[in-house]
């Protein structure tokens, strides 16, 4: 390491990097400490901007679409598209794009052969798109604290027992259960249409979840391992604080980086996820959701390309943006590496 | 009595069917002449020529060589086996009796017409059948022989017919379940005692219906069955050598042909190479050519792929050519190829059928034909609106013998008249919003999910309740599921009141279209219909004169459709096809709902 790095990592330590502060050295937390340097990031910063976009977008969805007029509503295929097969345009939106220029009533267009609005799908989509990320990081990410913080800690047979599980799920092929599992799940409602929306939503949360939390349970599990023969775990333990109090007070407060690092890596991977198992037909299929939008609108790559395009370009940037973040998040934990 | 793509051949492609069935009703008012290519009723095989004598007329200009390739986009995944005594696909017997397997008779094309018309294939003539169509007796042509030099003898008919009892279906011992099952098990002596050479309850034992002298076979019926020229059509009723060669599932791999073209080589859902037969005798022919030397089928492909080739007009597209079109593709191709877009006839109607024990009054029933939007359902659904799918009225499709359009509801054709839905309704006496509607769609499809949402839709404006299932497997499983089962298909089936078909006929006689849906307890009678005048009238015109059968039929028709109204009519079904720029002496086969392979040659 040069002197000059050195210098670096010594400021912030100090909090001192712009070497303007005259005040006294000031205790800061790992946290804030990563924060700074997150802020000092430009790609994260901008990353952070867009994913603020799409969370907004999910959260406001319906709110935005009241406000510019769209709907999720179905209207009559031929009042909206050319049913004539003798035009040239059979089958294509009777106004708006590809073939007539910008609609302000729909100003994404509207989709072939359903004539539905694209921006209400595009804005429910992203909505749906982020809500089942975010349960599905969230409960894999609990799922692995717990499992590895007691893995870790208890050792012996229920630390080879939950291993085992992990090994287990991690030999699974994600693709093929989801396959099998998604019927099974839906086929109780197949009477209750609502239901069956419901059923759709929370078993792909259900199948994301059970199949992400493993790897953060390992890598909590190697923590804790090394963490637990640490002097001030023993001496929680010896002032007599029963285990769970060490873990969570001890032990998880230490582990706060790689749980963060890995909630923000699991997002975007889950909205791939949910797009990809969508598009195959098993995510959610009676409810706005962009791989469904895809896979319609492959057939249409030549003649309306812009109707494919809003949800690919949705789901790019957004992945693109929550890994970049991802990322920015990972270095800036890390004391040990510097961009 | 064939489903679209029959179920025990191509369940994918029912699903296609049923996608037809239930997403899109048929009919948005006819002589619309503008709304895209006119129809064109096609004579599909009512007309007969029993003296017809082979070879069969040379097509102008057409020249020997070259390779045909034929793409058939999914879902269309081919006949599952090859076995004459199992075809029961458009699909198959299209390629089959096309080219490779002949039978008793079979269908040639009036080059100018386009007309199908019943002549003599193996048999001298369209066989002699005594005074009430109880037995028939067709005389073998001499000199026909196996693709391995064999000659084909009158005992092996008798065991090909033989074999079409079996009811097997790829079971125990194998298994040649086909067409059989509905016509030799039904109008055939002993039919429902003789479960064909297979079964182990009739193993061993000979079949008395059918007896051999010289080239002469006699076929004795159970009832009158004034159709079985048209049945004599089938492969099934062909030649299948006998012994052990012959065994199931063997057999269904490598045929032995009669036909211009033999197997090379065959992998189910794959692709069927066929090359040229030198035992074929075209001399004894009246109905096939052998242009070509080699076909090559290529079942399953994907249907945008498929769409892309046939429209960048390369070299391999030249000689190629595909049995549809994608709707996303259709004035691409409108464009590009021109009247190398052939949209043809398929003698296939689709139905919403309505639960005739829930549904009890006419009056919503023909409400209920009113309130289906036609057109936005086939648009929604994929199909091209007025092209694949026509308006229709009467259950017989066009170029059926006899048929004749007329207004089922007090007259009048359907159409979608959410208006006149609604005063239906008000004179049923059933308040708006109160009335619900169930019925099922394919899950997991979005195109069939976007049809069943313009069909809510429609129902809703008029006043019903609409209540979409998805059920993720073929829709006929629920249709036909037994009202007292415990599966999944029979629940949706006792929670919905409104149920489908899609029906294509066999042959261009109404035997093979209003028994089969309109029968008392018949498998897709899927209204549960049931009136014992309506049977016995049904019975009653197969004894009739043959000549004056199909007018009976035709008034038959008329008369379910205006006092009872049991099935709605969502469209005639057609088929649009692109053949390369190469390809010559190409038309639909009206009869058969597929292109007509026997004429086809390749270009200089």
């Amino acid at each position: 390491m040069s002197a000059q790095q050195l210098q670096q990592l010594e400021d912030e330590i100090t909090g001192d990097d712009d070497h303007s502060s005259d005040s006294a050295v000031a205790g800061r937390s790992p946290l804030r400490i990563a924060w700074d340097r997150l802020r000092k990031d430009k790609v994260a910063m901008v990353s952070l901007v867009v994913v603020v976009f799409f969370v907004f977008v999910g959260v406001f969805a319906p709110v935005i679409a009241s406000v510019v007029g769209v709907n999720l509503d179905t209207p009559s295929t031929c009042k909206v598209l050319e049913c004539n097969a003798t035009s040239s345009n059979y089958g294509l939106p009777l106004a708006g794009p590809p073939v007539h220029g910008f609609d302000p009533d729909h100003p994404f267009g509207i989709a072939p052969k359903t004539g539905e609005d694209n921006l209400a799908h595009w804005l429910y989509g992203a909505r749906n798109s982020l809500m089942i990320a975010f349960l599905a990081a969230t409960f894999s990410t609990l799922m692995g604290i717990a499992l590895g913080l007691i893995a870790g800690y208890a050792g012996g047979l229920v630390d080879r027992a939950i291993n085992f599980v992990t090994d287990l799920f991690l030999s699974l092929p994600f693709l093929l259960a989801a396959l099998c599992l998604s019927p099974i799940l839906t086929d109780h409602f197949l009477t209750d249409p609502q239901g069956l929306a419901k059923a759709q939503f929370w078993g792909l949360v259900i199948i994301l979840s059970v199949f992400g939390w493993m790897y953060l349970a390992r890598l909590i599990r190697g923590e804790v391992l090394s963490l637990r023969e640490r002097e001030y775990v023993e001496a929680a333990r010896q002032i007599g604080q029963p285990p769970w109090k060490i873990l969570v007070r001890e032990l998880l407060p230490n582990l706060v980086a790689p749980i963060v690092v890995a909630f923000s890596l699991g997002l975007p991977a889950y909205v791939t996820a949910e797009a990809g198992l969508s598009y195959l037909g098993i995510g959610l299929t009676g409810q706005p959701s962009w791989g469904q939008t895809i896979n319609n609108a492959t057939n249409y790559y030549k003649q309306y390309p812009l109707y494919l395009w809003e949800p690919v370009l949705g789901i790019a940037i957004l992945v693109i943006a929550l890994n970049l973040l991802g990322d920015a998040i990972r270095d800036a934990l890390d004391p040990k590496t510097r961009r | 009595m064939r489903l679209r793509k029959p179920l025990a051949v191509a369940a994918a492609g029912a699903l296609a069917l049923s996608l037809a069935a239930c997403g899109s009703n048929g009919g948005s008012g006819d002589g619309n002449g503008d709304d895209g290519a006119k129809y064109q009723e096609g004579l599909s095989g009512a007309d007969k020529d029993p003296t017809a004598k082979g070879p069969a007329q040379p097509i102008p200009n057409a020249v020997k060589g070259g390779t045909v390739t034929v793409l058939l986009p999914s879902p269309d995944t081919g006949p599952a086996t090859l076995d004459p005594t199992a075809g029961w696909s458009v699909t198959g017997n299209s390629i089959q009796q096309d080219l490779v397997n002949r039978s008793l008779t079979t269908f040639k094309q009036d080059p100018e017409t386009g007309n199908m018309i019943l002549v003599p294939d193996l048999a001298t003539d369209l066989g002699t059948p005594n005074k009430d169509f109880t037995e028939w007796k067709f005389t073998l042509k001499d000199g026909i022989k196996y693709d391995n030099g064999k000659p084909v003898t009158a005992e092996d008919i008798k065991f090909g017919i033989m074999r079409s009892f079996d009811g097997n279906n790829g079971t125990e011992g194998g298994g040649v379940a086909g067409a059989g099952t509905e016509y030799s098990a039904k109008y055939f002596l002993d039919g429902d005692k003789y479960n064909g050479p297979y079964d182990k309850s009739t193993k061993g034992q000979d079949y008395e219906g059918v007896t051999v002298e010289g080239n002469d076979i006699t076929i004795k019926m159970s009832q009158p069955f004034p159709d079985m020229d048209y049945w004599g059509s089938f492969m099934a009723m062909g030649p299948i050598p006998q012994g052990n060669v012959s065994n199931p599932p063997g057999y269904g791999n490598k045929p032995w042909a009669t036909g211009p073209y033999k197997v090379e080589s065959f992998q189910p859902e794959k692709e069927l190479t066929l090359v040229r037969n030198d035992q074929w005798d075209p001399a004894t022919d009246p109905a096939r050519h052998n242009y070509p030397d080699k076909w090559v089928f290529k079942f399953d492909q994907d249907a945008q792929t498929t769409d892309a080739l046939m429209l960048s007009n390369n070299e391999a597209s030249k000689t190629t050519l595909t049995t549809s079109v994608l709707a996303e593709n259709y004035s691409d191709a409108k464009s590009k190829v021109g009247d190398r877009l052939v949209q043809g006839s398929t003698m296939c109607t689709a139905f919403t059928t309505f639960d005739m024990d829930k549904i009890t009054d006419l009056k919503v029933r023909q409400a209920i034909a009113y309130a289906y939007p036609y057109e936005d359902a086939w648009a929604a659904a994929g199909e091209v609106v007025g092209v694949t799918r026509t308006m229709g009225d009467a259950i017989l499709p066009p170029g059926t013998a006899g048929r004749e359009s007329y207004g089922p509801i007090n007259g009048e054709k359907p159409s979608h008249d959410p208006e006149k839905a609604k005063e239906l309704l008000k004179e049923a006496g059933i308040e708006p919003g109160t009335y619900k509607l169930t019925w099922v769609y394919t899950a997991n499809d979005p195109q069939a999910a976007a049809g069943k949402n313009q069909v809510a839709r429609a129902y809703k404006e008029a006043g019903f309740v609409p209540n979409p299932l998805p059920y993720d497997g073929s829709l006929y499983d629920v249709w036909t599921a037994p009202k007292d089962g415990k599966d999944t298909a029979a629940r949706l089936n006792r929670a919905t009141n409104l149920d489908g078909v899609a029906w294509c006929s066999d042959w261009p006689s109404a035997l093979t279209f209003i028994p089969a849906l309109l029968r008392s307890g018949a498998t897709y009678n899927t209204s549960g219909f049931s009136e014992k005048s309506i049977d016995d009238k049904m019975s009653e015109i197969t004894t009739m004169p043959l000549e004056e059968q199909p007018k009976a039929w035709a008034e038959l028709d008329k008369e379910i459709e205006t006092k009872y109204y049991p099935m709605m009519n969502t469209g005639y079904i057609n088929n649009l096809m692109i053949y390369g720029e190469k390809i010559g002496g190409f038309m639909n086969d009206p009869a058969m709902g597929a292109p007509n392979y026997r004429d086809i040659y390749v270009m200089k």
